[in-house]
Formats: C-alpha cells, structure tokens, sequence
C-alpha cells in the first residue's frame, strides 16, 4: 500500500513540482463518492452505537447486586439473573469439557498426521504382508493398507464437512441435539442437552481454529525434534502443540463466545422454563437441572408485553455483552502476549 | 503387536510404537466424529421430516398456501416467502452499507483508521442475535412508527433491518479481503492511465474482486435465512404469504421456535412438522453456500 498513498488519500501538500500535473481540485464526482462509501461506513458504525446505547439507557437502572444475585420471579421488580448466570455457566462448562479435546485432537489428526505422505508407510506394510505372517495379523495389515489408501479421500471430505458444517443454521444443531440427546439418548431437557448441544455447534468452530493456529507454527520447529530422533507424534505433541497453544486457547475463547450468546438452539433443545428455581453450578448435576442461560432468560423477558420487563430484559443484555466483552479482551490479551513471532 | 524394529529410532519413526498408534488412531475418530454430526443431522432431518411426509403429501406442502397447524394445513409457502422476504430486505440494508464500508476501508481509509473500524464492524457480526431482536422491538419498530404511521408491532421491516446488520459486517469483511488481494500493480497501472480513485475503486478493484464480493452477499444471504431470534421477536409468529415488508410474519425459523417453545409432544404432527421445515431450511442454506463456493472457484482470478 505504501506506494500507493499518494493520489486522493488526505488531500496532499501540492508540491511545486508535480503540480503541473496533478489536478488541484478533485472532481465533484469524486469528492462525492468519498462522502458516500465514508457515509456508509458511518452508518453502519452509528446503528451499533445506537443498538447499545439504546440498550444501556433502558437496563442500566435495573442493574444491581440484587438483580444478579436474585433468583427469576413473576414480578418484574424483583426477578433475578442469577439461575441464567448460573445455567451459563455449567452450560459453558460442558461444553468446553466436550467439544475442546474433540476438536482439538481432529485439528491435531488433519493438520499433522493426515497429510503425511502415506508412500513409506504403505510400502512398509506391503513388505510385512508379502513376508508371509497370517490369520488376524493380515487382516489388521489389510485394513491399515486400505485406510491408507482412502485416507486422502476421507480427509478432503471431513475438511468440505467442516467448513459446511459451520455455515449450517444454529437452530438445525437444536433439532440434532432435540431428536439425538433428549429424543434418543433419553437425557431431560436439561442443562446438561443445552450444553451437549452447544458442544456440537461449536466444534466446528474450534477445530478451524485449532487448524490455523498449528499451521502457524512454522515446519522447521517440527522437523528440528525430528531430525534429533524424536517421532512425528512426540514432535508434535513435546514441540508444535505447546507453540500452538496460545493461538488454539484464544480461538477457543472465540468459540465460547458465539456459544454463550445462543439461544435458538438452547430453546428448541428445552424449551423456554418458567420456574423460579436454582440451578447448581455443579456440572455433574446438569442432568438435572433445568435449563436456564442468560440468552433465554433475556428471550423471555423480552417476550413478555409489559415494560418493566422490557427494562430487566436491557439489564441482563448489559451483563451479556460484558460477559463477551471480557472473553474477547482476555482473547485479545493472550494473543498479543503469548503469540510469536516466528 | 509388537513395536516395528525395537528401539532403532530411524524405524520407529515409520510405525510408530503401540501407544502412539492408539493415540494416531484416537485423533483420527475425533476427525470422524465431525463426520458424524453431519450424518446425524441429515439422517435426524430425514427421518423424522419422512414420519411427517407420510402424513402430510409434498404436493401439498409445496404448493400450500395456508401454515395452520392446529387445522392441519401444512403449506409452506408463507413460511418460506417470510423468509425470503426478511432476507432480502436484509441484503437491501447490508449489500450497499457492507460494499461501502469494504471500498472505503479498502481504497480510503488510512492504515491506522482502518485497523480501528475494522474491528468495531466485526463486533455486529458477534453481537447474540437475541439482542438484535430486543433492539429491534425496542428501538428499531418504535422508529419506524414515527415515520411509517400504523406500522404494527410485528412487521418485516425491522427484522430485515436489524438482521441486515447483523450479515453487514460478513459482506465488509470478505470483500475487503479480496478487494486488498488484487495486486496494488493493477491499480498503479491505471493511475498512471490518469483514473481517479474513485475509477480505480469501481472500474478496477470492484471488478477484479468480484467473486469474492459475489460469495460474500451469497453467503451472507444463507446467514439471513437461517437468523432466528431478531425475526422471530420482530416479524411475530403468525404465518402470512405477503410482500409487503409492513405486516408481520412467521419465518421458518421462527415456526420452530414456536412449536419449541409449546412443548409439542414427541410424536406428534406438530413436533414432526419442525424436522420437515427444519430440512427445507437445511436444503435452503446449503445449497446457498454450494454456490457460493462454486462462485470462488469458477471466477476467481489469482493475481501474483
């Protein structure tokens, strides 16, 4: 971009020069379009500033120790946020406990392991069925034969599902987690489906950017382990993923982000409760517990025609968007403090 | 099984010992798995959308005209028209405010503005659309009834204008990408030829960019559609085959939610029905975003 700075970017200092040439004044037209993609960019700036200011003049008087401290009530002057932030939390819980290992270890697999080249290892196994062992030995040595030649093809297929996967609707996920965790499975409609759900949701999310952050980690610190006699697992596990791990946490944190502020899929999976009670914050007990999160408590509020609730509605949004300003800042922090430069 | 060729490290490095085949194969079925959510939800969508077209024939969910449950007419059309509508009213709001931004951000703006606003624009993108949705009740509609006098509470407008919003930011980021690839030589070259920067913007860079912005608006519309908690608290949840973008209407997505929310018992036709809309929603985006991907690949320039 540097050489390009010079024509039409902040009106430069005529130099004497160039003068001659360069035109004193921009067309109107030109000055005109400015203005306008200026103006567009404006706007959509304002309508955000105006969606949370709007948000914050409406909740700002219902928010208080009381209000996050109290339990949910049919008065509007006393209902609390306390089972939503509660329910979020373990819902948060599970499905990190879930969907953290499983997509770290497939971005592991996809991004280290499936690409290797799989002409030593075939050749290798060819050897030791050509030397005549028998019985379950060959067998296991044919499946390895055949999965070696398949794996390119499956691996091109998970990575088109993934990216497809993370463009599908968040409420088809509720229906997967309705039909499978409480239809099939037999699990109540609890925090402990909520969270399973949101698990599912966010692997997608997580395994790309488990992805980016291992391939970030230049080859050279991969094969400097090996080339000291380590194997391309302890390579990858003693060497890459510790270099990787700031980049996979802050991708995570991204991901629990867009899974605390769900709701389509949480409402489809338990539908909206209207009890007053509880829930514990042990994720053991989810099971158990209805379902409350912050989004549909807010979704209920919002729901309802009177005003006050309208108000409280506007509270709990402040607490949400905190909630997500805090996770996206420890992101931030993490990034810059513990990504390098290679 | 014994480990490959004992302790010579050069022909472990092939095999592998035990414990790192069993942890090889540990990562591989967690890549599966993803496999498997894809499966579960196709064979989850069909099978209970299967139990519902037993019930209910195609012809009839296709070409019907009327979505009322509790009578048993079962026509899609005014769900499927009320998600339509809502995203293209999204597209009105987000196509010129996104390409807007992408230009300005990309040709414009100053290095350090843009690292600002940038950031800012994507914060829409991640904004819960459950606040949307409470913003377009509280603020949005309230507005629109000072200028449109006798707009209802529930209406059209609002949701695609909050939902627009909300895929503005999706549009400015993926064409400012591929407006910033096209190599700064092209638009050197036609400054030399004496062209404005606003030439250079739309009759160099726009064009050379042009699949990537295409893809972008595309799948920007299959976010809109598949948006649930703005429409549904915006547009209201009562089912309405019309155009005009100031009555309410009852999106696909927001059917779901209703039904959701009312505890239909399992098994029921109702509790059917959400699986049935739930796959035409599926069908709908992916296909949305099959073509998108085939704008990319059949248009795009690589530039050195």
């Amino acid at each position: 971009m540097t050489t390009l700075e010079a024509p039409g970017t902040p009106p430069p200092p005529p130099a004497a020069a160039t003068r001659p040439l360069a035109r004193k004044r921009s067309r109107p037209s030109e000055q005109l379009f400015k203005w306008l993609v200026m103006g567009l960019t404006a706007i959509t700036i304002a309508m955000l500033i105006w969606l949370i200011s709007s948000v914050v003049i409406k909740g700002a008087g219902s928010l208080s120790w009381a209000f996050l401290a109290d339990r949910p009530s049919s008065n509007p002057d006393k209902a609390g946020f306390n089972s939503a932030l509660r329910g979020s939390v373990v819902l948060m819980l599970i499905t990190i406990f879930f969907a953290w290992p499983i997509g770290v270890a497939a971005a592991l697999y996809l991004e280290k392991f499936a690409t290797q080249s799989a002409e030593a290892s075939e050749r290798k196994v060819r050897e030791r069925l050509g030397s005549g062992v028998s019985g379950v030995h060959a067998g296991w040595l044919r499946v390895r034969l055949w999965w070696l030649r398949v794996r390119p093809r499956v691996v091109h297929l998970v990575d088109v599902n993934i990216s497809n996967l993370a463009a599908v609707p968040s409420i088809i996920y509720g229906l997967l987690g309705l039909a499978i965790f409480v239809g099939i499975l037999g699990i109540s409609k609890s925090l402990l489906a909520g969270g399973l759900t949101l698990a599912v949701l966010i692997l997608p999310i997580i395994i790309i950017a488990a992805r980016e952050a291992l391939r970030a980690v230049p080859i050279s610190i991969e094969q400097g382990a090996m080339a000291l006699g380590a194997t391309r697992w302890q390579a990858v596990r003693s060497q890459v993923f510790p270099a990787a791990l700031p980049g996979i946490l802050t991708g995570t944190i991204l991901a629990m982000s867009r899974a605390i502020g769900e709701t389509a899929p949480l409402i489809v999976v338990g539908g909206i409760v209207f009890g007053t009670a509880v829930p514990s914050l042990n994720p053991l007990d989810a099971g158990n517990e209805a379902l409350f999160a912050m989004p549909l408590q807010i979704y209920f509020w919002t729901d309802q025609p009177q005003a006050s609730f309208q108000a409280i509605a506007a509270a709990g949004i402040i607490v949400l968007l905190a909630t997500l300003l805090v996770m996206n800042l420890v992101a931030i922090i993490l990034r810059n403090r513990y990504s390098k430069r290679w | 099984m014994t480990p490959v060729g004992g302790p010579s490290g050069r022909r472990k490095r092939l095999g592998g010992s035990v414990g790192e085949r069993a942890m090889l194969l540990a990562l591989a079925a967690a890549a599966i798995i993803s496999i498997l959510v894809t499966v579960g939800i196709v064979v989850v969508l069909v099978g209970e959308g299967a139990t519902f077209f037993t019930e209910v024939p195609l012809k009839e969910f296709f070409t019907g005209t009327e979505w009322f449950p509790v009578e048993g007419k079962y026509g899609v059309l005014p769900l499927l028209n009320a998600s339509i509508v809502i995203a293209l009213i999204a597209a009105v709001v987000a196509v010129p405010l996104g390409l807007g931004s992408a230009i300005y951000l990309s040709e414009y703006a100053p290095e350090r503005l843009r690292r600002v606003v940038k950031p800012v624009l994507e914060v829409l993108a991640g904004m819960p659309t459950i606040v949307l949705g409470f913003f377009a009740l509280d603020a949005v509609t309230p507005a629109l009834q000072n200028i449109i006098p006798g707009l209802g509470l529930y209406n059209a407008l609002a949701a695609g204008i909050v939902v627009g919003l909300l895929i503005t930011p999706l549009i400015s980021s993926l064409s400012e990408d591929s407006m910033r690839a096209v190599p700064n030589a092209m638009r050197e070259g036609a400054f030399g030829l004496g062209a404005t920067r606003r030439v250079v913007s739309l009759k160099v860079v726009v064009p050379a960019a042009l699949s990537g912005i295409v893809a972008s608006i595309v799948l920007a519309l299959s976010r809109a559609i598949g948006e649930t908690m703005a429409v549904t608290l915006a547009a209201g949840t009562v089912p309405n085959l019309s155009w005009n973008p100031l009555e309410g209407m009852q999106t696909i997505t927001a059917y779901i939610v209703q039904v959701s929310k009312g505890e239909a018992s399992r098994g029921s036709l109702q509790y059917e029905s959400i699986f049935a809309v739930g796959l035409l929603l599926f069908v709908v985006t992916l296909a949305i975003n099959i073509i998108a991907v085939r704008i990319v690949r059949k248009y795009r320039t690589v530039y050195q």
